[in-house]
């Protein structure tokens, strides 16, 4: 029997979401096993790093790499990987594009330290412990990755070749990225954006969509939306238009805003931008033509001040693939 | 890729500040640069000559031209690149004069700005894709909605030079409003005889059979865009078979049924089966068929029986739908007057004897509710008569412009008053007086230097005061801050401010045509293209864009004319742009954002489909549309997401 080909799944900064949803495969798991051995993946198999560095280079066919890029830690092992295997992949909104980890990238690393370690109301800290990549201990220097100040999506750090979107990416998109492997069809052009659509989620989305006019913005808990009208002409800041397709559109589904999590669609540069641009566009501020600057000012600020925490809003998994990446300090 | 850089001296203008030598040398090192050169004057024919052959020798695939602003001569050297077999948009730009040389004054700075924008140019010109023009056809024919004497110009001159021209007008009659007045500013001419020869000349002029003229017709729906438009339009019954009828009026007199005359504001009555006014044209009746008492079910024949001619009373006429094709819509639907009532202090439908000007111009018109005699609800002629000019007019919490006709007809007014009624006391009650032009003085001159007239200036329309003291009219005013004088009258007439008819926006909406804050239908320049709306091939003549004179609403009809003549021609093709937005159906995720957003309706959603499409004919290139598309599925043509982002990277290397 021909040796079957290695794929592996790494963690850096991320949840488990997806693991839990490459497990959300069920029974299909089993088609990837007699296809691939399943070389490494910590989460699931007892594989060491030890024994990656043991393999030659290029020999796990496949890596899915999921989470960002926030420590030296997932550094160094997104280096391994790359140069361990033949294709690598960012897996998911945290490793392609940042997503809720770089946010905090709208702080400095001591500013996060702090909040986490001693500020955060269920901390107990009395000695005000930060960790940090040396201690000092009686039995001698205690070393840890160090912490980055910004978190970074894999692309950052090294060459990747394919990225599959997601919060976490969808299993039947999964599947087809496997199937695509399986059945030996041809792969995409490097760089492409795998598993998903190339319009956005409005393109699966089934409310009925008319010409845009907002004249107020509404919070999730402030309104009941109608289940058949587009949410985001109801007020509710939806992301589907500015985010690529390929989920179902799941959460407009069941009467909730997309929040984006399937990332920058094919060729828009930052996703967040392009919703504010769009929403610029459409908000209805009445009959501006007789009024004064400081007028339309006013009536522009109290509509987009209902938008609470514009970068949780539009930026919430781009952050750090976005033309700003974070505040600058 | 081999680009061609050439930079013009223009003589000292950029030479004196950009030394052509050390941007040379920054530019020869960039990637695709294949060559560059610095030449004196680019645009002379000298230069030209030069670019031409050298674009012939070199064949180079891009070319980047660094001198004044494109707006001066981006099309020459587009047309040189074209004329030497190279795609005209593959050609960049750079102005270093306007942008630089002129406003620099480091030489060693403007040379390093020069060399910038040139390596911008150099990553956004490698982009470039060809680009070529596209040509359709036209419809030539003109669509004119309204009839009054801005719309009946534009459909007189256009048929004068061969043009179908089709005349949709509400009522069922055509003038337009001065056929109504009987004497009009600045000359006293009368204004049905005045306009006279431009109807007949429509009905049955030389040209009239180029005019197809649709009265107590409506617009309800346009479709497709400049050059071919198809609009529907809505037709209701005459009852009277406009080639049978002979206009004799027999069918008036007998007629049993009447209401109230709208032409003349309901002062009088006219019958179910009527002409609106004496020598209102075209002279053919029409039925009312909310008064007819046929029409409405009852037994009644007599219109029928005293008419000499078979067949030409129609009881059987229905409503009909019909569309016509049009290269062009001429708006003309002019304007209404602000409503009196809205400034309660001057008694207007409260107090008998206060009237609008245009009430008051019915009843100084010999064809109407009075046969001319100024008479007040007593029946009697006034012996003083107040004139309120500003009604509503340069307030902000009514009006905000100054509508430039009123000071006009208020003074023609006075005239006619003393003329009709010797010795009888006039008094204006004005907030600002306006009467510019060649021949506007000479009315004004006139009242102000009549003994009987007397003008009181007030600051505020609320400063005035109509209320009724025996049988007559008391005018309380503010003489100053803290004393208060009043006159009385016996007449009082209102000039209430132009404003856009009640219907205006609903046209616009039909249209497309955005309306501007005050509800006339917007221009897309204030001076440099008023007669053109926002949207192209609808074009604006007369009150329904700027209230105006006769004078302006004529000059309006010529103005709109002009541009259907020369836009429009019969066997020329339209070009079209290639510099436009293109949605690519595959990311277009139908969310419709942009279709709002774009200021010339060349959007449209198409519901099939569930994707947007641009129009290119409508489409300006302006690329809102582009930057609003969350989905990034619109490209601007020539102004990609991509070039821009290069010209950017090529500024900041």
């Amino acid at each position: 029997m021909a040796k079957k080909p290695k794929i592996g799944m790494y963690w850096a900064s991320s949840c488990g979401g997806c693991e839990i949803a490459l497990v959300n495969l069920h029974e299909r798991i089993l088609d990837i096993d007699a296809n691939f051995d399943f070389a490494f993946c910590p989460c699931l198999l007892d594989t060491k790093k030890k024994d990656i560095d043991a393999m030659p280079d290029g020999d796990i066919a496949i890596t899915f790499f999921n989470g960002a890029i926030r420590n030296e830690e997932n550094k160094e092992m997104a280096q391994l990987l790359r140069k361990k295997s033949g294709v690598l992949i960012a897996f998911g909104s945290c490793s392609s594009e940042g997503c809720i980890p770089a946010l905090s990238n709208l702080h400095s690393m001591e500013e996060t330290l702090k909040t986490v370690y001693l500020e955060n109301p269920t901390i107990d800290n009395p000695a005000c412990i930060i960790p940090r990549p040396e201690t000092d201990m009686p039995e001698g220097k205690l070393h840890i990755p160090a912490f980055f100040d910004r978190v970074k999506t894999l692309r950052d750090v090294v060459d990747v070749d394919y990225s599959i979107p997601g919060c976490p990416p969808e299993p039947h998109q999964i599947w087809n990225v496997v199937d695509l492997v399986i059945q030996g069809g041809p792969l995409p052009p490097k760089g492409s954006v795998i598993g998903a659509g190339s319009s956005a989620v409005c393109d699966e989305c089934e409310r009925k969509k008319e010409d845009k006019k907002i004249k107020r913005f509404y919070r999730t808990y402030e309104i009941v939306p109608d289940s058949e009208k587009c949410l985001l002409e109801q007020g509710i800041v939806c992301m589907g238009i500015a985010t690529r397709d390929g989920c179902g559109a799941l959460c407009p589904k069941v009467n909730m805003p997309c929040t984006g999590c399937y990332g920058t669609p094919e060729g828009v540069f930052d996703q967040g931008a392009k919703m504010v641009a769009a929403l610029g566009s459409v908000l209805d501020l009445g009959n501006t033509k007789s009024l004064s600057e400081d007028e339309i000012e006013r009536r522009i600020d109290k509509l987009i001040g209902s938008v609470p925490d514009y970068a949780g809003v539009f930026y919430k998994y781009s952050l750090a693939a976005s033309i700003l990446k974070g505040r600058s300090r | 890729m081999r680009i061609g850089v050439y930079l013009c001296n223009c003589g000292g203008n950029i030479k004196d500040k950009i030394d052509a030598e050390k941007v040379r040398a920054g530019v020869l090192g960039l990637p695709g640069v294949g060559y560059f050169k610095a030449v004196d004057f680019l645009c002379s024919e000298g230069g030209k000559d030069f670019l031409a052959g050298d674009l012939k020798t070199e064949r180079p695939d891009r070319v980047v031209i660094a001198a004044c602003t494109p707006r001066e001569h981006e099309n020459t050297f587009m047309k040189i690149l074209a004329s030497s077999g190279i795609n005209p948009y593959l050609m960049q730009m750079v102005n270093v004069r306007e942008q630089i040389a002129w406003v620099t004054e480091d030489k060693a700075m403007a040379t390093e700005k020069a060399a910038r924008l040139i390596s911008a140019a150099l990553r956004r010109v490698s982009l470039h894709e060809p680009l070529s023009k596209r040509e359709i056809d036209v419809c030539p024919d003109v669509l004119v909605i309204g009839a009054g004497p801005a719309g009946l110009k534009a459909a007189l001159s256009m048929a004068e030079s061969g043009r179908r021209v089709s005349i949709v007008e509400k009522s069922p009659v055509i003038g337009g409003m001065p056929v109504r007045y009987e004497e009009l500013f600045p000359s006293m001419e009368c204004g049905p005889c005045m306009l006279e020869p431009v109807l007949s000349e429509v009905l049955h002029g030389e040209h009239s059979e180029n005019i197809e003229l649709l009265t107590l017709s409506e617009a309800v729906g346009v479709i497709g865009s400049y050059g071919n438009f198809t609009v529907k339009i809505k037709k209701r019954p005459r009852y009277i078979d406009a080639e049978k009828c002979i206009g004799c009026a027999e069918c008036i007199g007998v007629c049993p049924a009447s209401a109230e005359n709208e032409f003349n504001y309901g002062m009088n009555e006219r019958k179910a089966i009527y002409v609106p006014f004496a020598g209102a044209l075209p002279n053919i009746p029409s039925i009312d068929e909310t008064v007819c008492l046929r029409l409405k079910g009852k037994e009644c024949s007599l219109c029928l029986d005293a008419c000499p001619v078979e067949g030409a009373i129609r009881f059987d006429e229905k409503e009909q739908t019909i569309e016509r094709n049009a290269g062009a819509v001429i708006v003309a639907t002019g304007s209404g007057l602000y409503d009196c009532k809205k400034i309660p202090n001057l008694g207007y439908g409260r107090l008998s004897d206060v009237y609008t000007g245009a009430e008051f111009e019915r009843m100084l018109s010999s064809n109407g509710p009075t046969e001319g005699n100024i008479k007040t609800s007593k029946g009697k002629s006034p012996k003083s008569v107040a004139i309120m000019h500003c009604v509503g007019s340069l307030d902000k919490n009514h009006i905000e412009y100054c509508s430039g006709i009123c000071c006009q007809y208020a003074f023609k007014f006075n005239h006619l008053l003393g003329k009709k009624l010797p010795g009888v006391r006039i008094f204006h009650f004005y907030k600002e007086l306006a009467v510019p032009g060649k021949e506007e003085f000479e009315l004004y001159a006139h009242a102000k230097g009549d003994p009987n007239t007397t003008f009181i200036r007030y600051a505020d329309i609320t400063d005035l005061k109509v209320g009724s003291k025996g049988g007559k009219k008391a005018i309380l005013f503010k003489k100053s801050a803290k004393k208060s004088d009043s006159v009385s009258v016996d007449m009082v007439v209102l000039c209430p401010a132009v404003v856009p008819l009640p219907d205006s926006a609903k046209l616009g909406g039909i249209l497309g045509s955005p309306a501007d804050r005050f509800g006339f239908f917007e221009e897309l320049h204030g001076r440099l293209d008023a007669s053109q709306s926002k949207i192209k091939g609808i074009y604006l003549a007369g009150a329904c864009q700027s209230p105006m004179d006769i004078q302006s609403a004529m000059t309006q009809g010529m103005a709109v004319s002009g541009y259907v003549l020369s836009g429009l021609v019969h066997g020329r093709k339209l070009e079209i742009s290639p510099v436009c937005a293109v949605v690519d159906p595959e990311k277009c995720s139908g969310c419709r954002v942009c279709v709002s957003v774009c200021p010339y309706k060349a959007i449209s959603y198409d519901p099939e489909k569930e994707t947007a499409a641009v129009n290119d004919v409508l489409c300006q290139g302006c690329g809102t549309c582009v930057a609003a598309c969350p989905s990034g599925a619109i490209k601007g043509n020539h102004f990609t997401t991509e070039e821009i982002m290069a010209e950017i990277e090529g500024i900041l290397r």
